[in-house]
């Protein structure tokens, strides 16, 4: 550092231009000077301030925060890149620390001692969880398979080194075990422990990592392969001699694959009652006019449903129960059929039934069922109401139930 | 009896719909919830039911490498010639396949326009290309396209997006790996026949 500084200072600095810091960790690349004023969050004054802190870097008209800084954060937040180099400066940091401490058995080395072996643990782990997520992104998305190839070897000399380093590290701390425990600190055996467990199952995710890509290499080094079978093979046959310099024949006889053995999907016969559906119509309809068939396009869709096609279902069970209605009126003899029908009392299900409606009923039933009815030729009256509460007369006919029909049905 | 009877997964009318067309189920399949309908059956308590269901009706589930599909079970094998022809086609356009810069394999996604692209400016691929048998295709593009839509028929590629007319790979591409490995070629098969010893065709 260039001047005298202390904690307190480089907050309170830091602190003062966050947004700049920020912004700066973010686009660790490629920022001028210009740029970084226009934005407008630092003066010229307070940039003059934090490059005199050494806080920023000016090369070339391109700033860049302190390496420390940035280091920094990316140590406390865990992220950035880890190679495998950091993990060795830990482990030659920590033997000289050890060593000291073996000479002097002084607190700062033991301190020292403490903090490289959570780096280690800390960078292990994560230098670990990289190299999966690389060898997995390497494999699914590298499109040039021979960089992919070649990167997936890179990542498996990778993982020796650091399998390398985990050995070095259990064999360091086994060394000195009796140290360790000469010094009766229990946060350093806590963090020893740690450590010890971390490894232990870092070299199980490595193990994985292993076979995975010796997995993916083999993979590709088949399809690989195969496309060099497969050229081989079309040269052959380009030659005409594909029959008889290979066992073509013979495997593709093995091949049992549903396709190729000329088994068609199963096919299933339309259902004829599906045809006089609305959707079979439509089918019909294209299959006509395909083969340009004019007759069937006669029927045509039905149309939609009223709104009140409910009401008019009412209706029809009125008419469907006329049956049994005139059956009823045919068994009794109190009445004529017109006051028969007057007096009904109709099942509540059918809804309010109105003068004219009887009427209409009256009607029908009179035409519909004549041969059991026994017409008489004589009028009766009936008085009533209309709607404008006018008093009104109406003449009908006396009908009843045919007695003579059912004598002599009874005689036969 | 009901399908209930067998536990056996919903889906079970769908995979039959798909493999009893002949076609395949590959894990990274989009189309039908493909890479869904591979899952369950890839399921443990799955595939022993699902099999023995099919069986009943001679159909045999197939595994492969991330895909399935069905075979008959004691067919006898007709048309010989026309599998061999079929088969004679897969060759030549796996070998166009193999012969571009950017070898086209599992997983990877292409345009037919890449494709005609490239064998333009490389006279072997063109050839390659022109020697392919495909019937009323004029143009080369039109070629290729025709190929993309007879491997895409017969699920090894899939199209991913109709606008940008860009295929993907299925895993199936493993089945004609697969035959291909499993074909030895006579006077020179000893370097050949180590690398299918380990793999079981059927």
């Amino acid at each position: 550092m260039a001047l005298q500084v202390n904690v307190n200072d480089i907050l309170s600095q830091l602190y003062h231009n966050r947004s700049t810091v920020e912004f700066l960790f973010a686009n660790r690349e490629n920022i001028t000077v210009n740029e970084l004023l226009a934005k407008g969050d630092l003066s010229d004054e307070q940039y003059q301030r934090m490059k005199s802190l050494d806080l920023v870097y000016e090369y070339e008209n391109i700033v860049s925060l302190n390496d420390a800084v940035v280091a920094m954060f990316e140590d406390f937040m865990e992220i950035g890149e880890v190679t495998p180099g950091v993990i060795n400066d830990a482990i030659n940091e920590l033997k000289r620390n050890i060593h000291f401490y073996q000479e002097v058995h002084e607190h700062r080395f033991l301190r020292s001692i403490k903090k490289y072996l959570k780096k280690i643990s800390v960078a292990l782990t994560r230098e670990i969880i990289k190299l999966q997520k690389n060898v997995d992104d390497t494999y699914k998305n590298e499109a040039n398979y021979r960089i992919k190839l070649q990167k997936l070897e890179n990542y498996r000399e990778k993982r020796d080194t650091i399998i390398d380093f985990i050995h070095k590290t259990e064999k360091t701390i086994d060394e000195t075990r009796q140290l360790f425990t000469f010094t009766n600190d229990t946060e350093l055996y806590g963090i020893v422990n740690a450590l010890k467990s971390t490894l232990i199952e870092n070299l199980d995710y490595l193990i994985e990592i292993q076979t995975n890509i010796t997995d993916y290499i083999n993979k590709i080094q088949f399809q690989l392969d195969v496309y060099v079978k497969a050229q081989r093979l079309k040269e052959i046959k380009d030659h005409g001699t594909l029959h008889y310099r290979t066992n073509f024949t013979e495997v593709l006889k093995t091949i049992n694959t549903l396709r190729y053995n000329n088994v068609k999907g199963p096919r299933t016969k339309i259902s004829v009652d599906f045809l006089f559906t609305d959707d079979g119509h439509l089918l019909c309809k294209r299959v006509a006019e395909k083969y340009k068939l004019a007759r069937l396009m006669m029927r045509g869709v039905a149309g939609k449903l009223p709104g009140n096609f409910k009401e008019q279902l009412i209706d029809q069970q009125i008419k469907l129960d006329t049956e049994k209605l005139v059956e009823r009126f045919l068994t009794q003899t109190k009445h004529n059929l017109f006051e028969y029908l007057m007096d009904y009392k109709f099942p509540k299900a059918v809804g309010n039934v109105t003068f004219e409606d009887r009427l209409s009923l009256f009607v029908e039933i009179a035409m519909e069922y004549q041969n059991d009815l026994e017409f008489k030729y004589r009028l009766n009256y009936y008085d009533y109401e209309d709607n404008q509460q006018r008093k009104k007369r109406l003449g009908y006919t006396i009908i009843l139930p045919n007695k003579q029909e059912k004598k002599s049905k009874k005689a036969a | 009896m009901t399908a209930e009877d067998f536990a056996l997964p919903r889906q079970t009318h769908d995979i039959f719909a798909i493999m009893a067309r002949g076609h395949f189920i590959s894990s990274n399949g989009t189309k039908d919830n493909m890479s869904r309908l591979y899952d369950i059956i890839n399921q443990e308590e799955n595939f022993p039911r699902l099999q023995a269901y099919f069986n009943v009706i001679k159909y045999n589930i197939e595994r492969g490498n991330n895909y399935f599909y069905f075979s008959r079970i004691n067919e006898g094998n007709s048309l010989i010639e026309k599998k061999l022809e079929t088969f004679e086609r897969y060759i030549d356009v796996i070998d166009l396949f193999a012969s571009m810069d950017n070898k086209i394999t599992i997983g990877s996604r292409f345009r037919p326009a890449e494709i005609a692209e490239e064998c333009n400016a490389n006279v072997r691929l063109k050839q390659k290309l022109q020697k392919i048998p495909m019937y009323r295709s004029e143009t080369m593009l039109n070629k290729v396209r025709d190929i993309c839509d007879l491997m895409a028929r017969d699920s090894y590629l899939e199209l991913e997006d109709e606008n940008t007319e860009s295929y993907k790979v299925l895993d199936s591409y493993n089945y004609l790996m697969d035959v291909i490995n499993a074909i030895s070629i006579y006077e020179e098969s000893t370097g050949t026949d180590s690398n299918s010893s380990g793999i079981i065709y059927n």
